[in-house]
């Protein structure tokens, strides 16, 4: 009170010192309060991205958890379902009553067992391929991927074809192994639901980074979908994919070509962390 | 009266330091507890000094506050930019104050170089606010002991700039009438300290969450 009566007074010296004094106190707290609410802001929003990040790796594992356990069931069944009958088809053949069978008998027997084991040996074969194909080991991926896709075009049913433009040096073997997968997967999800009648791989490195490209013309899905999918119950093997990817620190990215005619998907990796995380 | 408890506030601080000693030991405060010492006792000792040394013991007083202010804001930013700006301040500041000191226009207060000061110090401060908000690390601000010495500061130079511009204008009325602005953000601003002072220090982050599926990939 006493501040405003010697305003009064005229005095231009307290009117300035007065109102500056309070200016100066108001945009000092003005300030302050700003900057405590902005930072909670900040806090707070990064703090929803960690917990949503924190949901999506929860979501991946759960995903690559149940994705093994829906591999060891299918190997479980082959080898209940397809081995075992087999196995013990064998074993009828060659019972303890073998020795009292004539000769003809005993050789028709021994014959069937043998084509039986043969059979069951082709069957595990099969089965070993399927957890590690041999010319992904010993020939790398870009045979593997050959192969794979000479198998789709011989089918009959869809045109699949694949090109490695700089696959001079192979990748470590852990790496190619899951790249093969991400592209197996990928092109299961094509097979099953796009109806597509070709599919085209590219692969080539620019500067340090791999890429591989597929291209088909059938329903795709974009980036957003795929984002959408991933934070859904649904899409196993799109979580499996990423999953996948994560182990590499690569990424993945899904889209409409430019003439809007065809979808791409497009693996990036860095080659540096390739190598980095094969030793 | 408000005079009276501005000067004894300044023992709050000091009471909270040693109280709350193992909290504040390692938190670099020690620039802090002496500044509210010396500030205690130059207040204390205010009406005792002969009238021809209270412009030097003002002087000195005004260049020491600097000084310790700006060796704990330098201690507690992280940027070279900002570190740069105080080291460039500290310049224009004790080339104004030494300049001050021995010109010979004498008045009881320093008003030039506390007014400096005062507008340094409050460029400096906007400098941190502007760090904490760019780089928010890994709290929230009003965890940090330093925010509360840092906001003490704030409060009480930007209050106390108008009041330091005009120390020389003001008639002897005046001056015992808005003299009471200083004495309030005295007190507001050893509260502060003393907050600071006692306030528990966050370890942990404010916000981390554990991610316990970090070592999965």
């Amino acid at each position: 009170m006493n501040f405003l009566q010697l305003t009064n007074a005229g005095s231009s010296v307290s009117l300035v010192l007065f109102f500056g004094t309070i200016g100066m106190l108001a945009l000092t707290i003005g300030l302050i309060v700003f900057i405590i609410f902005h930072q909670r802001k900040v806090i707070r929003y990064q703090l929803r991205l960690q917990k949503m990040e924190h949901d999506q790796q929860k979501m991946l594992l759960n995903a690559s958890i149940r994705l093994q356990e829906e591999e060891r069931q299918r190997i479980a069944a082959d080898l209940h379902d397809d081995a075992g009958p087999l196995l013990a088809t064998a074993r009828l053949y060659l019972n303890e009553n073998l020795v009292n069978l004539d000769k003809t008998s005993q050789l028709q027997s021994i014959y069937n067992a043998k084509s039986i084991i043969d059979d069951t040996i082709q069957l595990i074969r099969n089965i070993s391929h399927s957890l590690m194909p041999p010319t992904l080991k010993n020939f790398g991926l870009e045979s593997a991927v050959n192969d794979l896709f000479q198998k789709i075009s011989g089918s009959g049913s869809m045109n699949a074809s694949s090109r490695f433009h700089d696959y001079r040096e192979r990748l470590q073997a852990e790496n190619e192994l899951i790249i093969f997968r991400v592209i197996q997967e990928l092109v299961n999800n094509i097979l099953k639901h796009s109806n597509a009648s070709f599919i085209h791989l590219t692969q080539n490195t620019s500067g340090n980074r791999f890429f591989i490209r597929l291209h088909h013309d059938g329903r795709g899905i974009t980036q957003t979908d795929f984002e959408k999918l991933n934070k859904s119950n649904v899409g196993l093997g799109l979580k499996n994919i990423q999953s996948r990817l994560k182990v590499l620190h690569g990424k993945i990215f899904f889209e409409k070509d430019m003439s809007q005619t065809y979808y791409k998907v497009t693996i990036e990796l860095l080659k540096e962390e390739e190598d980095k995380l094969g030793g | 009266m408000l005079r009276s408890i501005s000067i004894f506030s300044g023992i709050l601080p000091i009471i909270f330091f040693i109280l709350f000693f193992k909290r504040n030991r390692k938190e670099g405060l020690w620039v802090i507890l002496f500044y509210s010492f010396l500030s205690f006792l130059i207040d204390n000792s205010y009406n005792r000094l002969p009238v021809v040394i209270v412009f030097y013991v003002f002087s000195t007083f005004t260049i020491i506050e600097y000084t310790l202010f700006t060796i704990f804001l330098y201690r507690t930013v992280k940027e070279k930019i900002i570190k740069y700006i105080l080291a460039v301040g500290s310049i224009i500041f004790y080339a104004i104050a030494i300049f001050s000191l021995f010109s010979e226009k004498k008045e009881t207060f320093d008003s030039l170089p506390a007014s400096v000061e005062s507008i340094l110090a409050i460029i400096y401060i906007i400098c941190f606010l502007y760090e904490q908000i760019k780089d928010p690390q890994n709290a929230f601000i009003y965890y940090s002991k330093q925010f509360w010495i840092v906001l003490a500061f704030f409060l009480y130079f930007s209050s106390t700039l108008f009041l330091f511009v005009y120390a020389d204008n003001l008639t002897n009325e005046q001056h015992n009438n808005y003299w009471n602005i200083n004495f309030i953000f005295n007190i507001l601003k050893n509260t502060l300290f003393s907050l600071s002072f006692a306030m528990k220090k966050k370890d942990k982050t404010a916000f981390s969450i554990e991610n316990p599926y970090s070592d999965l990939y």
